[in-house]
């Protein structure tokens, strides 16, 4: 069975449609990448499926049970969770303490969350922050951080939001060797992108949106060779750099 | 010494002190100010767990105090029920107010909350002041409800001298404080917080913000109305003006703000900094300057918001640590954790 | 019959003055997102104001407006920049700034009682001024002068605001910032420049209700409240940011107020003005003409 699976799906904010007829299927333990322009509605798209906006038509399917409209707490319980593009740190709180919140999701006792909390930031390598105030963190430090949270509610599906728009190159492959790691202990990613070198490097399937359209679908490779893809990319500040 | 046996003897100390402080005092006044005090600091800490915990702003909780107050007063004056079983009864229905108002407001903006509770808290205060019956019920409109200090004893709630009031309040004092403790370690607490600081994020980890909120709504109206039917019996006499008024709601919430929102410690230490300045500015200064007090806790406010937007708690927090640390380093030679 | 149409005449005029008080916090919510609740002091004060000039030089209470406005429009704007702004720097990554309120909260409490402690208790009126008392005979009805004038300025008001708002560059950057804090620095303005001013002009608009309040109502320290209060009903009724909604707001209330009384006892009137607030909270709590907020 598909992990997720989406048809037809269109939002409109009043009388602008910002996704239009989007479809597409993810597999178990894929990486699975959304590319496109500013504004093409990849973040549309991500909301809708997280349960921030309830889509204005079409079907999503989250391990075969319809979830249109299901509130966000209650598909974080399902298995699916999700960082933010602009980081949402709970900022004066500790590490541990944003993370075992995130843990809270599959027990109720303290003691459990905080001891999956620290295994969640051992598997990360982010031990050593574990009692600094998240508020004070490096822009780097806050997307791991986010990605931490997510992970403690055990989900199956993880959406990420440009998690690596704002790192330095070096941060950058180190986050590539982070989702590489997740997928291997089976989770399902769902990427959105900017940065193509990144998203070519990572994904085994790749959407490109743009005005709230599909525009191109299939492999990182043949997506990057495909004509109306790099028009859609011309004139606007993102260039192509096929890594 | 060690850190762990520093504190322990402070919370010690202060344990022995709060309790024998009524053997050494013999003023029936500063007694009463120190009861008082407690009052503030209970009703304080009910509102910090939607207040603080909850990262809203509910400017109108003598609506709670009045609630229990006018509910114990009633069936104690027209059916001889007990005080005590008349404050339970004042905390379930505040209970149910308190779900009222924020079953729609916890989905809005902050401000739709406080404007809420502000706005509710008056319309009860209109309603009592005009209604002199309500169904079966005598409510005597502004001239308010006199108890008759005619069955003293504990199980009336009455008593001829100010001791057991002290000790009353006190135990409400400790339990709640207890109980802020435990939910502060709890999932509920750690969700109320998150919920508060950044709601969208918090729902995405799986926390149903509004859900949390109500619950601690619920319990801050319910632990609220109790100290409503301990002022009733405290002073035998209630009028919508005295446990209804705007004044109160944001007194409460001043203490709360300026002494720290959020934290266990900090609605003690505002209650403790700010009811001296409000009493001592009342006796001595009530007639010649009627509103110095609340002038001070404006000035105090803005002060605290601009400079220590956590409130004291927190540069006081770090004078007590600092202290505990130097005791700990030059008495035990244990380092510092 | 006809008491019940001049009941509803005199609530519509006495509704649109509510109104008018509650158009500086729907304009100063709107654009700080911040609910000012130190709005009904600043209309006291503004009361105030206007009381001693009208008092002291003998003027038309209209005439005062020349003096109450721009007083009251720069007290906003130094309000805001000196009290109000440091706080919004400090909470600059806070996605609602809750501290903001509760300053606003402690300035309620300093003018209120710092205007106690100057002036006293006693209520204040201006005996001899050219509209007290003054009604126009239509028919069998008697209409409030005073009333319709305050009726006439509350729909002038806020049709400038309006047209301020959409039409000039400065209304502009004030509607783009309150969409998005950053906006108005593109438009080259700082955005607690537009802050400033939005709280200057919704303190001058508190300045034009308390005139059009003052020749048939007294002044007292605590009057704000009663507006603040009030306020804050009009303003959900209405939708909060909203002016055409402050206005509709203000007028339902007006029409329970004084048609009210004709079918029962006047003081459940303000009970069924909680009642109707708290129907709206439940069935449509972003008001007539609000925006309804997402988290």
């Amino acid at each position: 069975m598909n992990i997720l699976e989406i048809r037809g799906l269109h939002k409109d904010f009043g009388g602008l449609r910002a996704l239009n007829d989007l479809s597409l299927t993810i597999e178990p333990g894929q990486i699975f990448g959304l590319i496109g322009p500013n504004g093409a509605g990849k973040s549309t798209a991500f909301n809708c499926i997280a349960g921030v906006y309830a889509p204005s038509g079409g079907e999503i399917y989250f391990n075969g049970v319809r979830i249109n409209g299901e509130r966000p707490w209650n598909l974080c319980k399902r298995g699916l969770a999700r960082t933010f593009q602009i980081v949402k740190p709970f900022a004066t709180k500790s590490v541990l303490y944003n993370v075992m919140v995130g843990a809270f999701a599959r027990t109720n006792s303290r003691s459990e969350a905080e001891r999956k909390a620290l295994e969640v930031l051992e598997y990360l390598h982010f031990e050593k922050h574990r009692n600094s105030r998240a508020g004070n963190l490096t822009i780097a430090d806050r997307k791991r951080l986010e990605i931490a949270r997510a992970l403690a509610t055990e989900p199956q599906l993880l959406l990420l939001d440009e998690v690596m728009a704002g790192l330095r190159p070096s941060e950058v492959d180190e986050m590539v060797g982070v989702i590489q790691q997740l997928r291997g202990r089976g989770i399902t990613i769902f990427v959105i992108e900017h940065i193509m070198r990144a998203i070519m490097a990572l994904s085994d399937h790749v959407v490109v949106l743009h005005f709230g359209q599909k525009i191109a679908e299939g492999a990182p490779h043949q997506v990057a060779s495909d004509e109306r893809v790099i028009k859609a990319y011309l004139g606007d500040e993102y260039v192509i750099s096929a890594g | 010494m060690t850190r762990r046996s520093i504190n322990q003897s402070a919370c010690l100390l202060v344990a022995v002190l709060a309790l024998g402080l009524p053997l050494v005092m013999r003023s029936a006044t500063y007694l009463h100010i120190l009861i008082l005090l407690y009052f503030y600091a209970y009703l304080t800490t009910s509102w910090n767990l939607v207040g603080g915990f909850a990262g809203v702003l509910p400017l109108g909780h003598a609506a709670f105090v009045g609630i229990g107050a006018y509910t114990s007063t009633i069936l104690y004056l027209q059916y001889g029920v007990s005080p005590w079983l008349g404050m339970l009864v004042g905390g379930i229905l505040a209970t149910l107010v308190g779900i009222l108002i924020g079953l729609p407001t916890f989905k809005m903006r902050g401000a739709y909350f406080a404007l809420a509770t502000i706005a509710f808290a008056e319309g009860i205060r209109v309603m009592i002041e005009n209604i002199d019956r309500l169904g079966p019920f005598v409510i005597n409109g502004p001239r308010g409800l006199q108890i008759p200090p005619l069955k003293l004893g504990l199980s009336n709630f009455m008593f001829a001298v100010k001791e057991p009031y002290y000790y009353i309040i006190l135990i409400m004092l400790a339990a709640v404080l207890l109980l802020t403790y435990c939910i502060s370690r709890s999932k509920l607490g750690y969700y109320l917080n998150a919920g508060g600081e950044e709601p969208e994020a918090a729902m995405a980890l799986g926390v149903n913000v509004a859900r949390a909120k109500l619950i601690a709504m619920a319990m801050s109206s319910f632990l609220t109305a109790l100290a409503g039917t301990f002022y009733a019996q405290f002073t035998l006499y209630i009028h919508p003006k005295s446990v209804v008024s705007l004044d109160l709601s944001f007194e409460i919430a001043f203490i709360a703000l300026i002494g720290g929102r959020g934290s266990i410690a900090g609605p003690v230490l505002g209650a403790l900094l700010l009811r001296p300045v409000s009493d001592f500015s009342r006796i001595y200064f009530g007639d010649t300057v009627p509103g110095l007090h609340l002038i001070i806790f404006g000035v105090v406010l803005i002060l605290v918001m601009l400079y220590q937007p956590r409130g004291l708690q927190e540069p006081l927090t770090r004078l007590y640590n600092r202290l505990v640390d130097r005791l700990a380093g030059t008495e035990g030679g244990e380092a510092s954790a | 019959m006809i008491y019940l149409l001049e009941d509803t005449i005199n609530g519509i005029l006495m509704g649109s003055i509510y109104g008018l008080t509650a158009l500086g916090l729907t304009v100063i919510f709107g654009v700080l997102k911040v609910i000012n609740f130190a709005h009904g002091s600043l209309l006291m004060v503004a009361m105030y104001v206007t009381y001693w000039t009208v008092q002291m030089s003998g003027i038309h209470p209209y005439l005062s407006l020349v003096v109450v406005v721009p007083v009251m429009f720069v007290f906003g704007y130094y309000l805001q920049d000196i009290v109000i702004k440091p706080i919004f720097k400090a909470e600059k990554e806070v996605r609602e700034p809750i501290t903001v309120i509760i300053v606003t909260t402690g300035v309620w409490y300093i003018l209120d009682n710092l205007t106690l402690l100057i002036f006293g208790p006693q209520y204040r009126n201006l005996q001899d001024n050219a509209l007290r008392g003054k009604m126009f005979v239509l028919g069998d009805m008697l209409i409030s002068v005073p009333k319709f004038w305050g009726f006439v300025t509350a729909l002038v008001t806020a049709g400038l605001l309006y047209w301020f708002l959409q039409r000039t560059r400065i209304g502009r950057a004030i509607r783009a910032t309150s969409l998005d804090r950053e906006a108005s620095s593109l438009m080259g303005i700082s955005p607690y420049k537009v802050y400033n001013l939005a709280f200057g002009i919704g303190t001058a608009t508190a300045g034009v209700a308390a005139v059009t309040l003052i020749p048939f109502y007294n002044v007292f320290p605590t009057v704000g409240v009663l507006f603040d209060i009030k306020g804050f009903i009009i303003v959900v009724l209405g939708g909060l940011g909203s002016i055409g909604g402050a206005l509709l707001g203000g007028i339902i209330i007006g029409l329970i107020e004084s048609v009210g009384p004709q079918f029962m006892a006047a003081t459940w009137t303000e009970a069924i003005v909680y009642a109707l607030f708290l129907v709206f909270l439940f069935l449509k709590p972003s008001g007539l003409f609000g925006v309804k907020y997402d988290w």
